[in-house]
């Protein structure tokens, strides 16, 4: 006999089932442009990206100090894990750098997740969740790098190439913008950049042979502003650096994955851009290939490339120049520093991008040689195909994406230094659009590797200091106002250095890997350090010899005792 | 015993079913359903788990492009269900009791295809996970300016 169906109702929000608080303080309504432009004045807060728009990484906090930093003790952890099948299941990882405001906290995850926390305990405010295709193209796995907040809103971009702005006190979407063409390859990880009345974020997908670019829209509403790329079309200024008989350029590369850092004075937002398509295979792209794995700085206005400086022209080693440039003003000069993956450190003149001074900061370099002036001799590639070739640096980099820091006060840089190598193979192959489009095939070495967290002078290059690991490292540094830097070690240690003298002073075994960006703020007075932890990602190609670790999706609070 | 480790041969059909050549269903199997547009914009489909099959049928539903999408689903099973469902905002949570009938509206972009399944035990092992295909592409003012591509 058949019977009435019960009513199951209407599918509720996972959220509804959790608990949450539902919502958030007002205090993202008072960040403006000119707070983010102010940042470090209000240093409890971890206003941008990089903590301020120079991109030095550095907290003027200093409760806590070389001396008491050894008492430092996890306040609270914040757990994400992850539901259902989704993209990159084992790729995920927690690379985030959280923004904090006025003792709110707000962190995106992988695959579409973005949440808003009680930075004093971690208690869950809101979340959001960005439905991600299962079948995306991600070529290093399902990672987010930030979100930015300014009027009100939380920016965050999706895997599938959107940029969307949230309600900060509700976690409700307010507006939503395609940037990105899945159908060709791209994604987006980027955290977004928060200027004057723009939101700025850029393309990922450099393993696909797109067109590499940066966006522009209006906070309040999305509307696009500018659209910059980075390979510049036939008759384009840098145009002769492409074949002018072929569709190389329309393959380009040069994608901007990396938050630029801004000089407001002279309005000049400064990208480091991704490698060139095909990664290994320069045969098929005769040239230097602008604007690929160069400083470029572009007018914040209307979008325009004022000048660049291009680190390794025709690129043959997967050598991005992502990693960012940390903007500081040293003996009456405007400066740029850049640790490019190519193992060479660079001073620039950021008015112009010209370099002030070149130095190697890997101990092992064999790929080719750089002068004081950055002028390039290519020496190990490959070249013929079917030949394997061996060189140092891999193709992480000697330092990856994961970001130095510059402390004003003993005015040193500091850097996440990987040494380690790969063999390339030359295969050529035809491109498609979607399809990862490398001409090689790669095997990073498993052995014989090494790290370290290296402290340079800017004035001359040397290495002032090394704190050296067994394994690379490769998470984001911090360095603070308490004499301190901060890191993590793919093992899973967060460690704290003396900034002076890179002696280790305090560590913590967070259980899983770290490829994450710490930061620094305070609440009602008390200091604490936050750090993503969470192995995963596109290890084969920066740590293979990690491949086999624990992954994780964990956050961690660090602070002194209150007693 | 089953037929494959009778023969040594695996039959397709018998991936396709409980308790055949493994312990439950394969994930990506079933039938296609498209969804329908109606004309206030919203697409509109149906899924069903029959009984003792921890499936959701059909496997995989096509929506045309990115929008929302009222999903009905209808438990004829004798056992108790549940699905979690992906959407711009939050997973989507409804529980599925023995011969219930229940919606979601979901609001998914395009394109690119999403899994969902049943939380419950290990339904989604089983064979409670299906997919939801979302046709179409990238608006223009997205794509990158270039010359049509060579395709796959």
């Amino acid at each position: 006999m058949a019977t009435d169906y019960v009513d199951a109702g209407v599918a509720v929000d996972n959220s509804a089932l959790s608990h949450l608080t539902g919502s958030a303080p007002p205090v993202v309504k008072g960040v403006t442009y000119d707070r983010i432009l102010n940042a470090r004045s209000e240093p409890h807060n971890w206003l941008t990206y990089y903590g301020a728009y120079d991109g030095q990484r550095y907290s003027p906090l200093d409760q806590i100090n070389k001396e008491n930093v050894k008492r430092l003790a996890p306040q609270w952890v914040f757990q994400a894990g992850s539901v259902g099948l989704h993209s990159g299941k084992s790729t995920y990882s927690f690379e985030a750098s959280p923004i904090v405001v006025d003792g709110v906290m707000f962190v995106s995850g992988w695959d579409g997740w973005v949440w808003a926390l009680d930075a004093r305990n971690g208690d869950l405010l809101w979340q959001y969740r960005h439905a991600i295709p299962f079948d995306v193209s991600l070529c290093c796995g399902n990672v987010n790098r930030g979100v930015a907040v300014a009027q009100g809103m939380v920016f965050v971009v999706t895997l599938n190439a959107h940029i969307i702005a949230l309600d900060a006190e509700t976690g409700k979407k307010v507006w939503d913008q395609t940037y990105g063409d899945v159908r060709a390859g791209e994604s987006a990880t980027v955290a977004p950049l928060i200027v004057k009345d723009m939101v700025i974020v850029g393309s990922s997908g450099g393993e696909f042979g797109n067109r590499g670019h940066s966006d522009a829209f209006k906070l309040e509403t999305g509307e696009r502003v500018w659209r910059t790329y980075m390979v510049p079309k036939p008759g384009e200024p840098g145009s002769e650096t492409w074949p002018d008989d072929g569709e190389a350029w329309q393959r380009g590369g040069g994608n901007c994955w990396v938050t630029p850092t801004y000089d407001p004075d002279l309005n000049l937002i400064y990208y480091g851009t991704g490698n060139p398509c095909p990664d290994f295979d320069g045969a098929v792209r005769e040239g230097d290939n602008l604007h690929t794995d160069s400083g470029v700085a572009i007018d914040a206005d209307s979008g325009e490339i004022k000048a660049h400086f291009q680190y390794t022209p025709h690129d043959l080693w997967d050598y991005d120049s992502t990693m960012e440039h940390i903007l500081f003003d040293l003996d009456g000069q405007k400066l740029a520093a850049h640790f490019d993956k190519n193992g060479f450190m660079y001073i620039l003149d950021r008015t112009n991008m010209q370099p002030v001074r070149v130095a190697p900061f890997v101990d092992r370099i064999d790929w080719g040689e750089v002068d004081e002036k950055g002028n390039v001799t290519p020496k190990i590639y490959p070249d013929a195909e079917g030949d394997p070739v061996h060189f140092w640096p891999g193709p992480a980099g000697a330092k990856e994406w994961t970001h130095a820091c510059y402390n004003p006060n003993t005015e040193l840089l500091y850097c996440p230094v990987q040494d380690v190598g790969a063999t390339a193979t030359r295969r050529r192959r035809d491109f498609k659009e979607s399809i990862p489009y490398w001409g090689a095939g790669v095997a990073v070495d498993l052995e014989d590797m090494a790290g370290s967290i290296s402290a340079f002078d800017p004035r001359t290059g040397a290495e002032r200091w090394r704190w050296s690991n067994d394994i690379p490292m490769c998470s984001s540094l911090l360095t603070t106002g308490g004499g301190l830097v901060f890191g993590g070690e793919p093992t899973g240690e967060f460690n704290a250095l003396d900034a002076e003298s890179g002696d280790l002073l305090y560590q913590f075994q967070c259980g899983s890997g770290h490829h994450s960006s710490p930061c620094s703020y305070s609440v009602d007075g008390r200091q604490y350090i936050a750090v993503p932890t969470g192995w995963g990602a596109w290890t084969e190609g920066f740590l293979p010899g990690m491949l086999g670790a624990r992954q994780g999706s964990a956050l961690f609070v660090f602070a002194l005792p209150e007693d | 015993m089953s037929p494959t480790a009778q023969t040594g041969v695996v039959d397709v059909a018998d991936l396709d079913r409980q308790n055949g050549t493994t312990l439950g269903r394969i994930l990506g199997r079933g039938t296609v359903g498209q969804a329908e547009e109606g004309s206030d914009g919203k697409m509109r489909a149906t899924v069903r788990i029959p009984e003792d099959e921890l499936v959701f049928e059909p496997g995989i539903i096509v929506i045309p492009h990115g929008g929302e999408l009222e999903l009905t689903l209808i438990n004829d099973d004798k056992n108790t269900h549940c699905a979690v469902l992906p959407s711009n905002g939050d997973y989507q949570f409804i529980w599925l009791v023995n011969h219930s009938k229940g919606k979601a509206n979901l609001t998914l972009d395009g394109p690119g295809y999403y899994w969902y399944g049943s939380r419950t035990g290990n339904d989604e092992g089983r064979g409670l996970t299906a997919a939801i295909v979302v046709q179409g592409d990238a608006p223009g003012e997205a794509k990158i300016d270039r010359p049509p591509q060579p395709q796959p």
